[in-house]
């Protein structure tokens, strides 16, 4: 496949590993993020998700390896990168239309002039109407909605989610999901969505990458092979059920289980190249 | 569906608002005649038990009263009160504006808070009262060893309110701000300040009281003009009742300052409200 090779990765992880004293969260983690490609990471809780998704943003030093991000290494936080929050980690003395602002101005940008992007952007995540209420007004599900709004506004070409639906609940989750994929049909930078949901997984990536073990390793990377635009019919269909029970089974297999995943593996491959040939990393 | 949510938050808006009103009326009716009936009933037993076992120079509610015409003729009590409750308010800006940056400091600088957090914890602790005598060496008997008590007693809890309140900033909005890239001092402007504002209203709220007793307590020792002086004065030449009106002047006064702060809060920070409510 010598047309995926081409492409310069938008994240590049490379052989990350995470200590925290004597305690190894995760080692040797290799992956790539493509440009306009949603990546999403799926572990059992207290695998290390978050914290390898810090790690690759610069909000913390990972112990070994290195992230690079549009071919820079990572080491604080770098342009063009931008995050949405589980607790949306929106300002509270803030309006919604400042907090949308926030990546603007606290450059020194003036609010008049960032207005017609944050006009354009909360229409887009369809907060018209809200821009001068304060978080407290507004339910989870539409914070949310203006904390991805806020992500957007500084036009990233890299969006990290830290499992931004988890603290909602199940119908306003249901209804984000499928608005963040309206959405980003609109733009076009590469997506890294940490989730402990293995529906929603599947049904936001592009790709899966399956951390398992302790300390955690990549088990898997799944095509999940579901063209966009995708809807609340692609639940429905079954290759994503493949996906999904094959994901499932991967998450959950105790060590102890003897069931083989291997044969599960063949199901779930599109073809024989695999992601693995495709990006050349050789991964347990 | 983007519609229905509009309008479902809007409801909530309009309950969340309403609500507090229509709930709080009979009971705050009910606390506003507990209150006034307790203060009529300690004014009564003052003056029916005063009257009947105590002196007459000593002060009672209704000489207190009788009083008032006497006071406000008196040529000194208006340029008194102005000249100390100028100072407390003089002195009440400097402790706002010194607090909070070194209240800053402390807060986000490990190293501030090891070098200073012992001697704002030994000052704290200590009555100031025993300063009076040293500042007045320093400053004379003067209005500003006045100021400078005024300072060093409100500056104090100021001091440790925003010190307490910037440390305990949630750590995901430092995560926005450094995925943002955010300059240092915008975040302390930004995001470090207003996530301590509480703590500053409740640190303020400590230091109007402990600035009027810095002022009142200044006066006593430096007898320089002002309301302690006008208190001390007349409670030695047997007008107690005068000094009672000066006195409820600095009660009044206390209350005021306190009233304005509620008010600007209340305007100027609509997000704050449903926090102290929750």
């Amino acid at each position: 496949m010598p047309t995926v090779t081409e492409v310069e990765p938008m994240i590049h992880v490379d052989h990350l590993g995470k200590q925290y004293g004597e305690r190894t969260v995760f080692s040797d983690i290799s992956f790539d993020v493509n440009p306009g490609e949603i990546v999403s990471i799926v572990g059992p809780s207290g695998c290390g998700k978050t914290t390898l998704l810090r790690c690759v943003v610069g909000l913390m030093k990972p112990s070994h390896g290195t992230v690079l991000v549009s071919g820079t290494p990572v080491v604080d936080p770098p342009e063009g990168v931008a995050m949405v929050f589980q607790h949306f980690g929106l300002f509270p003395w803030k309006t919604i239309a400042a907090n949308v602002a926030y990546g603007l101005t606290a450059k020194g940008v003036s609010m008049k002039d960032a207005a017609p992007r944050v006009h354009e952007l909360i229409k887009l995540v369809g907060l018209e109407g809200f821009e001068k209420s304060y978080p407290y007004q507004l339910s989870g599900g539409m914070q949310q909605r203006a904390g991805l709004a806020r992500a957007l506004a500084v036009e990233p070409g890299v969006l990290v989610m830290d499992e931004p639906f988890a603290a909602l609940d199940a119908q306003t989750r249901d209804i984000l999901q499928l608005e963040l994929l309206r959405i980003w049909g609109t733009r076009s930078a590469a997506m890294m969505f940490v989730t402990h949901s293995i529906d929603e997984a599947v049904l936001m990536g592009d790709r899966i990458v399956i951390l398992r073990g302790r300390p955690s390793s990549i088990f898997d990377i799944v095509d999940v092979g579901i063209p966009h635009p995708r809807g609340r019919e692609t639940v429905d269909t079954d290759r994503f059920r493949t996906v999904r029970d094959y994901v499932w089974r991967a998450v959950m297999h105790d060590e102890a289980d003897d069931t083989p995943l291997p044969t599960d593996a063949d199901a779930v491959r599109i073809e024989p190249q695999s992601h693995r040939n495709m990006n050349g990393h050789d991964h347990g | 569906m983007t519609t229905n949510t509009k309008t479902a938050t809007r409801t909530r808006i309009a309950r969340v608002s309403s609500t507090p009103q229509a709930s709080t009326t009979p009971s705050r009716r009910k606390k506003i005649t507990l209150w006034a009936s307790a203060g009529l009933g300690i004014l009564v037993v003052w003056q029916v038990g005063f009257t009947l076992f105590a002196p007459a120079y000593i002060a009672t509610p209704i000489g207190a009263i009788l009083a008032i015409p006497t006071v406000f003729a008196d040529p000194i009590f208006f340029p008194d009160v102005a000249s100390t409750l100028g100072a407390v308010f003089e002195g009440l800006l400097i402790a706002i504006v010194a607090g909070t940056i070194i209240g800053l400091a402390m807060g986000r600088l490990p190293d501030v808070n090891r070098v200073l957090g012992m001697y704002v914890g030994a000052f704290y602790a200590i009555p100031l009262i025993a300063i009076v005598p040293l500042f007045t060496v320093w400053f004379g008997y003067t209005p500003q060893a006045r100021l400078a008590m005024i300072v060093l007693e409100a500056v104090l809890p100021i001091i440790y309110n925003v010190a307490e309140g910037s440390r305990i900033v949630s750590a995901t909005y430092l995560d926005v701000t450094r995925i943002h890239r955010v300059a240092w001092w915008r975040v302390w402007t930004g995001v470090v300040l207003p996530n301590a504002l509480p703590y500053v209203l409740a640190g303020l709220d400590l230091a109007i009281g402990r600035a009027l007793i810095g002022a009142v307590v200044a006066e006593f020792v430096t007898a320089i003009d002002g309301l302690g002086t006008y208190i001390l004065f007349n409670v030695h030449s047997f007008h107690q009742n005068e000094a009672v009106i000066a006195l409820i002047v600095v009660v009044i006064f206390a209350l005021v300052i306190r009233a304005l702060i509620n008010l600007a809060v209340r305007r100027g920070l609509p997000w704050y409200q449903p926090v102290k409510e929750a």
